[in-house]
């Protein structure tokens, strides 16, 4: 009988062991009691409950997770099991409290578990959290994502990065009435057949050339450039003229760690698409609202035809969106021919988690804050490191950054690669057991938040200080 | 300035109604301030002011107005309606209409719009926070739910729609046979992954889209497709495609052409087929899973397939979809196996808790048979009244979930659904709203009834259908 309610859970489950068949099940039935407690004094670390769970979970979900990089395959260790969050903290269920620089990935950005954003989900959720029809709280969110990304004139709200991207893939193809699609290796677009060539984030963590399961057909449409590398990008139109219907990038690479665009880079892909008749999008899922309000094409003054959304948007709820020029947003059905729908798409829980988070990153000083915090933050680490003996590089851009185990500049995904992912690992475990919590590869960028305080970043160094010293 | 706060909206907002690019001055020029306040009022006329009005600013803000094409009516017509709030069985629209509510958010609401239990639910957990972007306790709860409820699942990835269901379940198929080829049938739906956008249901069959621009020839040339309950095709398709096929995938009962069940002898002959081809059988159960049954399709009609698609009903009204089935197939899946797919909000807290919650409620006693008994007393009444009024109409039911045609029927496809006099249909649905019943605005979507739905709501539907059936 399973039971799980509110605070200070407690779980009794039949978990089978076993993998039987589904009829046998019955007489192979382990029980296991998880009681959960949140204990507030310093403890030894231990991720004994962690363990439990996840080693449940592992029966019940592909490695036991929902998304891949969460099993910390390429750090090593015990993957953790949460049970809260807020601010700029996460508790796990053995009562362990951590700094939090994944941020659930972008989404937290005013900070985990928000009291403003809390109160009008409260509100909102009494009126129903879905229609599947239209709501006002659609437009409005509209007009905010419309009023602060430049190249965005109108928009269309999905429920997944993944989804935003697709969308997006196809409007460009249909709008151009071309076929071929050029990526970055190590960029990451969500897991859209098309995609997934050269892909970044988890199928670089997980060392994966390409996922089986890609018909050729479609990845044979997919041509590949390596970033920060205009001149690849110019041979490839020159090869493929009249062909290439888009270019999609990162403007700031997320997904193979962070990796920032020279200082060129982003120009000569606007120029060489121009002159091509080809679209240009920015895969905003990470960056925007993070790197300024307006996202990197208001960072880098360069506007691109097409922008993807998602994280920010959804404050902690699952949303995506693509949007840009409104005569190419006006092929998009019902408005035009291409196809795409979404049952829950709009709805107003999710409209009021990303409305409230805008205006809070709406406020003066927001976006100076998190690049004072992740100044120190970044600087501190790579002098930290470096004083220990590492090769470390790294940076930073406002709420978003990283660092290698490489000496770096680091400007694609192949010198990326040169980083010591195995002392990555090390360190990784290191600072979790001082009470910080990375992501869980080396090929992921980090975030802070507007609840990130001075303190936390002084904690966060002095606990480097300790791990490199032993790593 | 746009601002919203709680209940009693006040929304002021700045739109550009001028097609101008971005970064012109002119624009300022051209900006149109509006003020729409709402209040709610218990007595009224039929009147769609404000749902115009909203619903114009938003076809400048999204494409069509909407994010999703069908909420635009553009098959029955009229002025598509914007809603304000929702509970039981009931919605409320901007202008304070009142509607009994057949379309449930498309599913999800089968225990009835804004469930206490699961509202309060909802609150504990998003104190705790939203998203972890790591593993939860919430994630094996509900998995363990899933697996125990639905047949052929020993395994499942929660994902956060359908259409990344469907998608993942595909790729997964594609990559455990090594082959390349999917058939699916007419009229079936599955999300908007590329594959799938090949004589697809829902919202490409209500536009009359052939198939969708955008989508790379070489996306769909391995896509086959046969009519739904057509055994004789799918057998020539594996004839003409020996070794190719790597699964076929199907509604087990058809909601996105409207609703069309399958013949006695359809669905275990798939499975043999499938079975002896070394192909999957995938049943979509992103609308009948714990709506025909707790265990979905496959258990009311005791197929097994190899993988199972879900959404809707079980993330409760949050976004959540989910593939599930054979563990040696799920083991496929990263990062157990090769097989990429992931997600941000996967398996979020949130999203679990509505879905566990909502799940619990559907595995007390008497469920299923509640909506057998409402929904029956709903489609026969509807049939009688149209039949005395004279009209040609077929519909049917099973349990939770329905759908009617205005043609004679029996409706055994998409080709037959088509002969459907969507003319009336959008006569016959104008007439209900203003009735106050809110059906589904396409003659190509399955209708949904809910344990909130009563015997009262019924009565008030078939006797508003015999006055909208007699002036269609």
């Amino acid at each position: 009988m399973l039971g799980a309610s509110g605070v200070g859970l407690s779980l009794s489950s039949s978990i089978s062991a076993c993998p039987a068949t589904k009829s046998s099940r019955s007489t192979r039935h382990s029980s296991s009691v998880v009681k959960m407690a949140i204990s507030v004094e310093k403890k030894p670390y231990t991720l004994e409950k962690s363990e439990e769970i996840f080693n449940a979970a592992k029966n019940l979900l592909p490695g036991g997770v929902n998304s891949p990089v969460r099993a910390f395959k390429s750090v090593g260790g015990q993957p953790i099991v949460f049970d809260s969050v807020k601010g700029s903290k996460m508790w796990d269920v053995d009562g362990n409290e951590y700094i939090d620089y994944v941020g659930s990935w972008g989404p937290a950005i005013i900070g985990h578990a928000d009291d403003k954003v809390n109160a009008a989900l409260i509100e909102t959720l009494k009126k129903g959290t879905s229609f599947g029809a239209p709501c006002l709280l659609e437009n409005v969110l509209a007009e905010m994502v419309i009023a602060a990304v430049p190249s965005v004139e109108m928009v269309r709200f999905v429920n997944s990065g993944t989804e935003a991207c697709m969308g997006a893939l196809r409007l460009a193809r249909a709008y151009t009435g071309r076929q071929k699609l050029l990526k970055f290796e190590g960029c990451y677009h969500g897991h859209a057949d098309s995609f997934l060539v050269k892909a970044g984030s988890g199928v670089a963590t997980l060392g994966l050339p390409d996922s089986p399961g890609v018909p050729t057909a479609a990845a044979s449409e997919t041509l590949t450039a390596p970033y920060n590398d205009a001149d690849a990008v110019s041979r490839l139109f020159q090869q493929h003229p009249g062909e290439v219907a888009v270019v999609v990038l990162e403007p700031v690479v997320g997904n193979a760690g962070f990796i920032t665009p020279e200082p060129e880079f982003l120009a000569a892909l606007r120029r060489i698409t121009e002159e091509n008749g080809a679209l240009l999008i920015f895969d905003e899922v990470m960056t925007g609202f993070r790197l300024a309000y307006g996202g990197a094409q208001e960072y880098f003054g360069i506007t691109p035809d097409l922008t993807t959304l998602g994280k920010i948007i959804g404050g902690g709820l699952p949303v995506g969106a693509y949007g840009g020029r409104r005569e190419i947003m006006e092929m998009v059905a019902p408005a035009g021919p291409v196809y795409q729908a979404g049952t829950l798409s709009g709805n107003p829980l999710a409209m009021t988690a990303g409305i409230h988070t805008l205006r809070r990153l709406q406020e003066p000083g927001t976006y100076e804050h998190l690049e004072e915090v992740t100044g120190k933050l970044v600087n501190g680490l790579v002098a930290a490191g470096r004083a220990a003996g590492h090769e470390v590089s790294g940076g930073f851009i406002r709420g978003m950054f990283g660092f290698f185990f490489a000496e770096g500049p680091i400007r694609n995904f192949e010198e990326a690669k040169k980083s010591d992912t195995a002392k990555f690992g090390r360190f990784h475990r290191g600072m979790l057991e001082e009470g910080v919590y990375l992501a869980p590869s080396q090929f992921e960028a980090g975030f802070t938040s507007l609840a990130h305080t001075s303190q936390d970043i002084e904690q966060t160094l002095d606990a480097a200080k300790k791990v490199f010293r032993r790593i | 300035m746009a601002s919203v706060a709680g209940v009693g909206l006040s929304w002021r907002s700045n739109l550009s109604v001028c097609p101008s690019s971005k970064p012109s001055p002119s624009q300022a020029n051209c900006r149109v301030s509006s003020v729409v306040k709402m209040s709610v009022s218990v007595e009224k006329s039929f009147t769609l002011q404000k749902s115009e009005e909203i619903f114009n600013a938003a076809k400048e803000l999204m494409p069509g107005g909407v994010n999703s094409p069908v909420r635009a009516f553009r098959s029955v017509g009229g002025q598509p309606i914007v809603f304000d709030s929702v509970k039981g069985s009931r919605m409320w629209d901007v202008d304070s209409n009142e509607y009994i509510d057949y379309v449930g958010s498309w599913g999800p609401a089968i225990i009835g719009h804004a469930d206490d239990k699961v509202n309060s639910e909802l609150i504990e957990t998003l104190k705790k926070g939203t998203s972890f972007g790591a593993p939860c306790l919430l994630e094996n709860v509900l998995a363990e739910m899933v697996i125990e409820a639905v047949p052929s699942i020993e395994m499942v990835r929660f994902v956060n729609s359908g259409t990344e269901a469907c998608m993942g379940a595909i790729r997964l198929a594609r990559a455990f046979t090594g082959r390349q080829k999917i058939i699916k049938f007419e009229g079936c739906y599955h999300g908007h992954a590329d594959s799938f956008l090949v004589k697809a249901g829902s919202g490409v069959a209500t536009l009359g889209l052939p198939d969708s621009p955008g989508v790379p020839k070489a996306a769909t040339s391995e896509t086959l497709t046969s009519p739904f309950n057509d055994l004789e095709t799918v057998k020539s398709l594996f004839e003409a495609h020996q070794g190719e096929i790597a699964a076929v995938i199907l509604e087990a009962v058809v909601g996105n052409a409207g609703f069309i069940t399958p013949k006695p002898d359809f669905l275990s002959p798939l499975r043999e087929i499938t079975r002896e081809h070394g192909s999957l059988l995938i049943f979509d159960e992103v609308m009948t899973g714990f709506r025909l049954a707790y265990g979905g399709a496959q258990e009311y009609f005791a197929v097994k397939p190899d993988l199972t698609t879900l959404g809707k009903i079980i993330g409760g009204g949050l976004p959540v979809g989910a593939y599930g089935g054979r563990r040696d197939i799920m083991e496929m899946v990263a990062p157990a196996g090769p097989m990429y797919q992931a997600g941000t909000l996967s398996g979020n807290p949130l999203a679990m808790t509505a879905g566990i919650h909502t799940l619990r409620r559907l595995k007390s006693s008497g469920c299923y048979e509640y909506l057998d008994k409402i929904t029956g007393d709903l489609v026969n009444g509807l049939l009688e009244a149209g039949r005395d009024a004279g009209h040609e109409i077929s519909g049917g039911f099973i349990r939770g979930m329905f759908g009617f045609f205005f043609t004679e029927g029996p409706v055994y496809n998409f080709e037959d659904a088509k002969k459907s006099d969507t003319a009336k249909f959008g006569r016959f649905y104008r007439g209900m709203l203003e009735e106050g019943v809110y059906f589904a605005p396409s003659q190509f979507e399955a209708g949904f009834t809910s344990l909130a739905h009563t015997a009262q709501d019924i009565e008030q539907t078939v006797e508003a259908a015999k006055r909208v059936f007699r002036r269609l």
